[in-house]
């Protein structure tokens, strides 16, 4: 669809159909997927990703990183204040921060801020100085996300528990109404320090059994948005008038993952084999129409520390046959594959079972709730699994945490020391092309080392209604509705 | 009669509290701490501890049960380790949906059932056709019955929506329209149910000599039908009815996921799914209490009911 | 029932049985062969269309039976195998041990069969034999009532007070008298249980808690079909039809011996 040099119109209520596994909008303790559908409209980040996974100005107008990027200075915009009227100022970014550090606040981000940010000092009341424990280009990317979320001290310290439920922030939208498992109500915020926005009245998020049925309900009008849709829950109203397709710029990295550090997966020939097992142009096609890009590494292209030169092990059941044999296993061996029991995770396993049946590798498919699968893979229980992750806007975001010896979702357990070392030393410098080619020789190293077999990026699509404008993907694959507006 | 309400009332708690121990333990042992499952994919493993301690997963499972139980008897049932809501707000809130659905179905399936076993013409000339329904009420599964409504109505004439519950306050039409789906796949069976039952008491009631009278009295069929016959054909269904309502107060289960009802079949599924044990308890206890209660009232209805029994023949 | 009723549910359970033994020679392809042909309308090739993965579904349904019919006769049979001698023990020696089994087996009619499936499965690995042994689990309570009823029935007659006046054991009296006296019923509920096992585990696989895939289960069909209604509908209304008629036809044939 072209762009038009309309003005937006204001008013109206946008209607987002998703299906909602948040927990709470408190953005200190925020973990799951969804809640970041809200987050964005209730909070504002100290800095916001550019379609291209740039960092650009929010909260912090600009910012400056001393000779030893080891302290770095944030200019905040002036005139913001929380939807409690609370002034937004550097004492709020600090409380911020500190509490995210806090111990005893216990917060999921303290173990990724910690080991970056040593403190934080208040310079005045428009600049904040950051003092890092090593330089770190990563914290950009956290300040955009879940970490730079700004919560009001004001009202987190009055309302304590129930902050989660009724959460305050600087955003551009206020949440009126939470009914679990039914919707959430967000209403336009009159005092947004962006004042030309929001275009819209109202945001209410309908909570959805799955994308199909916001398919349906896309259909019906019921629904003005729904997104993590697959190339085959769209063919329906692929050319249907009323309705836009945009497809995501950036997909969500799937593979299969298995303990390298004990048998049988510590022996790299078994490894290969499944590797050179598996016809991820075959996956592709099916799976997602053919529409998804092949996994060769862990970084999709479109992203700058992608290496268009690293492959994988290619499509070779000869050669898998062989390797299995190698490895011992002349006359193949059984698996247990456990399975999500979400749609595109069963449709992998099978094709996956039928393609490492082919070579002797014979699975039993082990379907596991959704709710429960990652638990259990965090805890060790689960061995063999695929598994999909959505990009972050630093490399360290996701190679780290799943990639070094240290990660904390490195549940592949897998340690390699040249590995960490380049991880570890491309973290604290600022040159991107020297961080590019770090990543780049890490990359070619796990990749080499099979920690786990990669598979392709997915294709997902976010269906809209045409009345629906100013909406565009940003890599994180979540929605920013802020800039939205309803035509008609 | 008042000794046997209250031997089936002490029975009933007894039963409740040992279903439920049975449940716990069962369930703790089989299935272990929930812990890690309470943290998402983006969390950390060393909070894993922290909670086991918080919630009291190191400590024993009698010492575990005995703190829930002392709970759920003063109203306090836990929190939800999946969304931390408390768990008895979590079932209030979902109650009103099911007890709608439940309470349209069953009064759909009863009238319907009584309506079709009864008018002569249905009885005489339709009834292979009334035969049939009955069989597909009864046989063909509900998701089945669910999914090809949703296929028909939604799907290819976009008559109705596929989900079956927006609040009332969007509008009764609207609310109406989104259940009509969900209340006429849960009705289906019980219809069933009720007219195989229906049927069979009313051919021995038509059979008595009162019924003879009626109709030499010159009363039309119609009469004699619906003022003599089905008052005391009806009966049996009552109990049933008190049955049925009883067994799904744990939920149209299905029919709740097909149509992503909010209700408390959807709740109990979610919590099994994710070993979300205060939910699990309390469901397991809710059904058993609800079970066990309208038993008793549609014994105690039947007993009013039934001039026999009221008069003590 | 009618006698017409009886044939044509005998009828239905001897076509799904043909279907269920000879479904190698009546498929016309590999019900696991994935296919880059996902998702289409029927056509010469594929009578019914693909599924999500390519497969054809025509295929799977008829290999469908094979499961349904393992899982209904197995789960029947276990349920027999643990129902009919507690209810015969209930309904011959009474007393304790008889108030105790029947308020035992009244709780448990008394709960909805789903949920306790439900609960069950979910604690144990999803397999067939641990999904024949939890429906059979389920289903033993009805069919130890109706025996219990029988067997109860049965000594209240005189020439069980005869037999047991004359000294014969309980046993005996349960070979000689009860059984034979129980054994019509017995085969009847067989029947109809085979239905509630067919229709039961159907729903729990609809639920996602049925055999793993890829297994071609009609129930686990009609829920991948869900998602997939408006593009080839037959993904989930053809398995759907499939497992309403089995059930409609065993429990046509239950319900006519009585």
């Amino acid at each position: 669809m072209a762009a038009h040099a309309e003005t937006p119109s204001r008013g109206g209520t946008l209607t987002v159909g998703l299906s909602n596994d948040s927990k709470t909008y408190d953005p200190i303790f925020s973990v799951q997927y969804s809640e970041r559908y809200v987050l964005y409209l209730a909070f504002d980040t100290l800095v916001k990703y550019g379609p291209d996974f740039s960092i650009r100005p929010e909260l912090a107008e600009s910012w400056e990183t001393s000779p030893d990027g080891k302290r770095i200075v944030f200019t905040l915009r002036e005139g913001v204040s929380f939807q409690d009227g609370t002034p937004f100022d550097a004492a709020a970014v600090k409380w911020n921060i500190d509490q995210r550090l806090d111990e005893k606040v216990n917060s999921p981000q303290r173990q990724v801020l910690a080991p970056i940010v040593a403190s934080v000092d208040v310079v005045d009341s428009r600049h904040v100085a950051f003092n890092l424990v090593t330089p770190s280009p990563v914290l950009f990317s956290l300040l955009g996300e879940r970490t730079g979320f700004m919560v009001s001290p004001t009202a987190w310290q009055q309302r304590g528990p129930v902050f989660g439920t009724q959460p305050v922030g600087t955003g551009a939208f206020i949440l009126k109404e939470w009914t679990r498992g039914t919707r959430v109500v967000l209403e336009r915020n009159p005092n947004y320090w962006q004042k030309a926005l929001p275009y819209l009245d109202r945001i209410i998020v309908q909570d959805l059994a799955g994308s199909v049925i916001g398919v349906q309900r896309l259909l019906t009008g019921e629904i003005d948005y729904v997104d993590q849709l697959t190339p085959s829950d769209v063919l329906p109203i692929e050319t249907r008038p009323g309705i836009v397709l945009k497809p995501i710029t950036v997909g969500r990295w799937y593979f299969l993952q298995w303990h390298v550090n004990q048998p049988p997966f510590d022996n790299a020939r078994l490894r290969q084999a499944f590797a050179h097992a598996i016809d991820r142009d075959r996956l592709n096609e099916i799976t997602m129409r053919g529409q998804g890009t092949i996994s060769d590494g862990p970084t999709p292209p479109g992203l700058w520390w992608y290496d268009p030169m690293l492959k994988s092990y290619p499509h070779d059941p000869a050669r898998a046959k062989a390797l299995l044999a190698e490895a011992g296993h002349p006359d193949g061996l059984e698996f247990v594959l456990s399975t999500p029991q979400v749609s595109v995770f069963q449709q992998i396993s099978q094709l996956l079972q039928e393609q490492l049946g082919a070579v002797g590798i014979r699975l039993t498919l082990q379907p596991v709730a959704a709710s429960e699968w990652y638990a259990r893979v965090v805890s060790g229980a689960t061995n063999l699994t695929p598994t999909r992750w959505t990009q972050r806007a630093d490399p360290d975001g996701l190679l780290y945490i799943l990639f070094h010896s240290t990660g904390f979702a490195n549940t592949m357990k897998y340690k390699n020391e040249q590995v960490d070392a380049l991880l570890e030393q491309a973290r604290t410098i600022y040159d991107v092309a020297r961080r590019r080619q770090l990543y780049a020789e890490a990359q070619r190293q796990i990749v080499a080392d099979l920690p786990m077999a990669p598979l392709l990026f997915g294709a997902e699509y976010a269906a809209l209604r045409a009345s629906v404008n100013g909406f565009a993907w940003v890599p994180d694959q979540i929605p920013r509705f802020r800039d939205v507006w309803k035509s008609g | 009669m008042l000794r046997l309400i209250v031997r089936r009332v002490l029975l009933m708690l007894a039963t409740a509290i040992a279903i439920s121990a049975l449940l716990f333990f069962t369930v703790t042992q089989l299935l272990g701490s929930p812990a890690e499952m309470m943290l998402g994919q983006d969390a950390s493993p060393q909070a894993v501890a922290a909670l086991n301690a918080a919630y009291g997963f190191d400590r024993p499972a009698a010492s575990q049960y005995l703190h829930w139980l002392g709970g759920a008897l003063s109203g306090d049932l836990g929190r939800s380790y999946t969304t931390q809501q408390s768990v008895a707000a979590a079932i209030a809130e979902r109650i009103p949906v099911t007890l709608e659905l439940t309470l349209w179905s069953i009064a759909l399936a009863v009238i319907a059932a009584v309506v079709c076993n009864t008018i002569p013409v249905a009885r005489g000339v339709l009834q292979p056709a009334v035969t049939v329904a009955n069989l597909v009420g009864i046989t063909v599964p509900n998701f089945m019955l669910g999914v090809s409504l949703i296929f028909v109505l939604s799907v290819k004439l976009n008559l109705l929506p596929s989900t079956g519950w927006v609040p009332w306050s969007d509008g009764i039409g609207v609310h109406l329209q989104h259940m009509i789906m969900p209340v006429l796949t849960l009705s289906a069976y019980y219809f069933g149910a009720f007219s195989i039952v229906y049927r069979a008491e009313y051919a021995n009631v038509v059979q008595r000599p009162f019924i003879r009278v009626a109709q030499a009295k010159g009363l039309s069929d119609w009469r004699v039908a619906f003022r003599h016959a089905a008052p005391n054909a009806v009966l049996p269904v009552i109990t049933f009815v008190g049955v049925s309502i009883g067994q799904l107060t744990g939920g149209a289960v299905v029919t709740e996921t097909i149509f992503s009802m909010p209700g408390t079949g959807r709740l109990f599924v979610a919590a099994i799914e994710a070993r979300d044990f205060p939910v699990m308890l309390a469901m397991g206890m809710l059904i058993v209490v609800g079970v066990v209660v309208m038993n008793l009232l549609a014994d105690i209805g039947y007993a009013i009911a039934n001039p026999q029994i009221r008069h003590g023949s | 029932m009618t006698r017409p009723g009886r044939w044509i549910g005998a009828g239905l359970v001897a076509a799904i049985a043909i279907v269920a033994i000879a479904a190698p020679l009546l498929a016309p392809q590999d019900p696991y062969a994935s296919g880059t042909d996902m998702l289409a309308l029927p056509s010469t090739a594929h009578r019914l269309g693909t599924d999500d993965l390519g497969r054809d579904v025509l295929s799977r349904v008829i290999y469908g039976a094979q499961a349904s019919l393992a899982i209904g006769f197995g789960a029947a049979l276990v349920a027999m195998l643990i129902g009919v001698p507690v209810g015969l023990v209930a309904g011959t020696l009474r007393g304790v041990i008889d108030v105790a089994l029947a308020a035992v087996i009244d709780l448990f009619i008394a709960l909805p069969g789903l949920v306790l499936a439900l609960i069950i499965t979910v604690m144990v690995a999803p397999s067939l034999r641990n999904l024949i042994l939890v429906l059979g689990f389920v289903m033993w309570p009805p069919i130890a009532r109706l025996v219990r009823g029988q067997a109860l029935a049965i000594r209240e007659m005189l020439f069980v007070e005869a037999a047991r006046a004359t000294g014969g054991t309980p046993l005996w009296i349960i070979r000689h008298h009860v059984w034979p006296g129980v054994l019509p019923v017995v085969a009847a509920q067989f029947a109809t249980s085979v239905s509630f096992a067919i229709f039961t585990s159907a729903s729990l696989s609809f639920l996602g808690l049925g055999i793993p895939p890829p297994a071609a289960d009609w129930g686990g069909m009609v829920r991948s079909g869900y998602d997939y209604l408006a593009i080839n509908p037959w993904m989930s209304l053809a398995p759907g039809a499939a497992v309403s008629l089995t059930v409609m036809g065993f429990y046509v044939i239950g319900r006519s011996f009585r």
